[in-house]
């Protein structure tokens, strides 16, 4: 289905791409599955607090120069913000001694009041508030579950101070509730920035996109594709509107990940005619091959790729076959999005270690770009390397997560944000996080990783100390539960209890959500 | 701050909402909330709370595995009490604790859910299962906080409690878990204080303390509130179920001034042996001044009066800008010039929390120098207009003050959540060893700003 970028928001993951949040067996067996389209979601009888859209969608748009964001939300969903913001934006890099200025965070602070009798007024004045208090190019209204469940109207707000603002101001879909994915706030981000800075560009040029979380790192790639003569356009949470623009002009594009990049990047293909390179990721030695061929070939540039292919591989080669002995015969279990967790185990094996298995918080049958259910970069690895190894998938639970790590004693978790670092650290266990965007492109990301990894393995005595120390909180009946005991049995979840009924309003139908799952509950 | 009275342009978050009121569950030992709740409101709150707020963490449960209902869509509409029984009843047999609190949010409330019901239809005698409302849209984490004690309280504590008094036992109210960002290392600081006087302290959050703390509340011979306006409603309704009397010291003390009050409040209240503590008095303030005269030539000599910041703005909780208004204006020697309150106190304890600031700032402050505000940014916008060419003020305030203050070249101290993404650790500003401290960390920032060496 086109991506359109006249909705409110994106339609969620569930839909768009038949997204799993539950799951657990084998890379070839979920592969298969996926590509055959009998791909089953499982759902829990017990779960464990997540994220939700809110934070990716918010954290994102609020790193953006000039613009601000007005939660309509009660008083706490905003303070998603501190996490990646903290103040300042951390998603781009800033030269020492600069001080930025702090985002610009506001809330419309939904009472119980505003529940009852709305809160559209409050948000207008708000979003007027904001504006003369900071003079912004661009205004982003996230939504909320409250906002939504409520049935704001708030893409008739953003259009009324449109209009009396003078400048953009865009809804930005972030109630949590639509979706178990977050990644969902992701794409909510582009499509809400896209929607308002994407211009038909006038001409045609040799650049080629790079959609990720930031543009840190950025001086390691740049001279890569300067060789193929492609200068390079940067859609991230810190890019401004000429990037944007720039890159309704370019010819080909990539993205950190295929969960993050996917939408966005099909949407320039779809609309501009942007190539958009996802069946092999860049990262680590293998994908920046497969990666570089298969964009050198589309460029007519086979030989330049091959060419820079060879000079990165020898400029790590003594560094990384240095590391290796560290790293041999060592084991490690990832928990990471979809679009890492089977990146990182391909970068572990590359390496000499032994990947017993991958956790990845969601699981995607489809891509954006196509509707060829084998065009996914965990099929590829399947098919075209012939590897395999335990998988499960979960939206970050940890307590399924404690019992994994637990069965499978792994020497190394590799991990990142979503809570199992802390859990398997205080159990023992050493973590590490893997970095991610442009940090682990290439011979340079597959170096700086094995790096990071021998130095995990070189002193392990904070981990050694928590281990002597640790006393489970948790019962003797957890303990010595298997991994994945909390899937539920046929009708033990979702089991209707009464319906949502507000006084003297009409109860909303279930056939009225099923008829259009992509927008908010009460349009 | 009433509904939609005085309402501004809240920017700066520097309170979660209502549920982050779970952080002082988690604080307590043995006690866990179980969120029928959205997936992604645990993080909101340990964004604020939590993580860039010192780096710290509830210990054991870290929020991602407290066990959450995580409503969707589809919940919304169906309904989900289903759901949130079958997380709880796994959560009792899962987790070693011995107080569940279901603790609704947003969704769950809107949509309606009767979680009594389900509270009744799983406590047992060996556990506890409480319902807690804590609605994002009905108040912020300060009134969570309040929410939680008085549901724990009457559900638990006055049906468990021990029974009679003990003399010298002392329950420490007023201190909000995490919200107060040195929450951790200052009660153990209050905790031997009060030891070495001849008390007994009886502090419900932090290391080793837990489902024993909240069962003897109701024999101790007298409550402690060491806050402007928090806990006072839980001081009453203590008084009222046990007629435990309460003495409110409006601040947790800061400096040699301060304690020495507290001090000679609590030999009073408790008749302890004034000649003790008297003594403790003199010790703990010559050990102040002994650390405060080793740096006389770096203060006085080297960059003397008139480079070191001699006035200050806070932009923080009533709490934490009493506290140090305290030590600044009674002891190191400098006045306010203008205190902002982005916490939403609640109407009725407004007047009280401005004659406290107004006595405690010794005529320093008028009355509209105390702003009671839901807009963490109006301290930025009024300092726009604030004429700094002939002495830095230094700010007391959060993460988003550090960037503020930055940008001004004023020296900054954070004392207020969200604290900032370094580790607090066990850091704290109590008594006279914390204002040691807090000393250095304001001089050391005005050091590190280049502002001392303006005069040579």
């Amino acid at each position: 289905m086109p991506i359109d970028l006249n909705q409110e928001e994106p339609q969620i993951r569930e839909l768009r791409t038949r997204s799993v949040t539950g799951y657990d067996g084998t890379l070839k067996d979920i592969t298969q599955q996926g590509c055959c389209g009998c791909l089953k979601n499982k759902k829990r009888c017990f779960t464990t607090g997540s994220y939700c859209t809110h934070l990716p969608a918010i954290t994102s748009v609020l790193g953006l120069p000039d613009t601000l964001v007005v939660d309509h939300a009660p008083i706490g969903c905003c303070g998603v913000e501190m996490t990646f913001s903290g103040g300042y934006s951390m998603n781009e890099p800033f030269a020492p001694g600069e001080y930025r200025d702090n985002v610009r965070m506001f809330t419309s602070k939904l009472t119980e009041s505003d529940t009852v009798f709305g809160g559209e007024e409050k948000l207008k004045e708000v979003v007027r508030g904001a504006f003369h208090r900071h003079h912004p190019k661009e205004i982003y209204i996230a939504t909320s579950c409250t906002s939504s469940i409520i049935g704001e109207d708030v893409g008739a707000a953003a259009a009324e101070m449109t209009e009396e603002l003078g400048i953009p101001v865009t809804v930005l879909g972030a109630a949590g509730m639509r979706s178990n994915l977050w990644s969902v706030g992701f794409e909510a981000h582009f499509h809400s920035v896209g929607k308002t800075r994407f211009r038909a560009p006038e001409k045609k040029t040799d650049t080629i996109v790079y959609a990720g979380f930031a543009s840190v790192a950025s001086e390691a790639v740049e001279p890569i594709f300067k060789k193929l003569g492609l200068d390079m356009a940067f859609l991230t949470a810190g890019s401004t509107k000429e990037d944007y623009e720039k890159a309704c002009t370019a010819r080909v594009s990539f993205g950190q990940c295929d969960v993050d990049a996917s939408y966005i990047l099909t949407y320039l293909e779809q609309e501009y005619g942007v190539k958009y390179f996802h069946l092999h990721q860049p990262n680590g030695g293998i994908g920046f091959e497969r990666f570089m061929r298969d964009l050198g070939g589309y460029l007519g540039r086979e030989k330049e790729a091959e060419e820079i292919i060879r000079e990165e591989r020898e400029k790590y080669r003594e560094k990384i076959e240095e590391l290796k002995p560290l790293l041999k015969g060592k084991t490690a279990l990832v928990a990471l999005g979809a679009g890492y967790a089977f990146e990182m185990v391909r970068m572990l094996k590359e390496l000499g270690m032994e990947a017993v298995h991958a956790v990845s918080f969601h699981y995607d049958p489809l891509i954006d770009a196509t509707e060829d259910r084998t065009a996914r970069s965990p099929v590829a690895d399947a098919e075209e390397l012939g590897i395999d190894y335990p998988v499960t998938v979960n939206n970050a639970q940890e307590m399924e997560n404690y019992l994994i790590v637990k069965k499978y004693k792994p020497d190394i978790v590799v991990t990142r944000a979503h809570g199992a670092g802390s859990w398997s650290a205080f159990t023992g266990v050493p973590c590490l996080d893997p970095g991610l965007g442009i940090n682990i492109i290439g011979y340079r990301g597959l170096y700086l990783f094995a790096d990071a990894l021998a130095s995990s393995f070189r002193n392990t005595a904070v981990f050694d100390a928590l281990k002597a120390r640790y006393v489970s909180p948790f019962t003797d009946e957890f303990e010595a539960l298997p991994p994945h005991s909390f899937y539920a049995k046929a009708g033990e979840e979702g089991v209707p209890h009464k319906p949502y009924k507000k006084s003297g309003e009409e109860v909303l139908s279930w056939e009225r959500i099923a008829d259009s799952p992509a927008r908010s509950s009460r349009e | 701050m009433g509904e939609n009275s005085g309402f501004s342009c809240p920017e700066q978050q520097r309170v979660g909402c209502g549920l982050g009121g779970i952080y002082t569950a988690l604080s307590i030992g043995g006690v866990l909330p179980v969120l029928h709740s959205g997936p992604g409101c645990i993080h909101a709150m340990n964004s604020v709370l939590s993580l860039s707020n010192g780096g710290q963490n509830p210990v054991p449960f870290m929020e991602l595995s407290v066990p959450c209902s995580n409503l969707s869509e589809e919940d919304v509409v169906f309904g989900a009490g289903g759901k949130i029984r079958s997380v709880l009843e796994h959560a009792l047999r899962y987790y070693k604790a011995e107080i569940f609190l279901i603790i609704t949010g947003c969704s769950a409330e809107i949509i309606g859910e009767d979680m009594q019901e389900v509270a009744d239809e799983f406590s047992t005698p060996e556990k506890t299962v409480l319902p807690v409302a804590l609605p994002g849209f009905k108040g912020n984490n300060v009134w969570g906080h309040g929410q939680i004690l008085s549901a724990l309280i009457d559900g638990f504590v006055e049906p468990y409690g021990e029974r009679g008094t003990v003399k010298g036992r002392v329950n420490v109210l007023g201190v909000v878990p995490f919200y107060d960002p040195m929450w951790a290392g200052t009660l153990e600081r209050l905790e031997c204080l009060l030891k070495q006087i001849g008390l007994e302290p009886n502090i419900l959050y932090g290391r080793d303390k837990g489902i024993q703390e909240l069962k003897r509340i109701p024999t101790a011979e007298f409550n402690l509130v060491l806050a402007p306006w928090t806990d006072l409603d839980a001081a009453k309704k203590l008084k009222r179920k046990f007629g435990t009397p309460y003495v409110h010291f409006p601040y947790m003390p800061v400096g040699p001034t301060a304690e020495a009050e507290l001090i000679r409040v609590l030999t009073e209240t408790a008749a302890l042996d004034v000649q003790k503590t008297e003594s403790i008095i003199k010790d703990r303030t010559d050990r102040y001044f002994y650390y405060f005269d080793r740096n006389l030539n770096w203060l006085f000599d080297m960059h003397n009066q008139r480079s070191l910041p001699r006035e200050f703005f806070a932009n923080t909780s009533a709490s934490a800008a009493l506290s140090i208004t305290k030590y600044l204006v009674w002891d190191l020697g400098l006045s306010p010039r203008k205190i902002f309150i982005p916490e939403d106190v609640p109407k009725k304890h407004q007047p009280g929390v401005r004659d406290l600031f107004l006595q405690t700032a010794k005529g320093y402050l008028k009355e509209e120098d105390i702003v009671f505000t839901d807009d963490g940014g109006l301290f930025e916008q009024y300092l726009k207009d604030v004429d700094q060419t002939v002495r830095k003020s230094a700010v007391f305030g959060s993460i988003w003050d550090d960037i503020t203050a930055k940008k001004a070249n004023m020296p900054f101290v954070p004392v207020g959540t969200p604290y900032g993404d370094n580790l607090i650790c066990d850091k704290n500003y109590f008594g006279t060893d914390g204002a040691l401290c807090l000393m250095a960390d304001l001089y050391n920032d005005a050091e590190k700003k280049g502002l001392l060496s303006a005069v040579i």
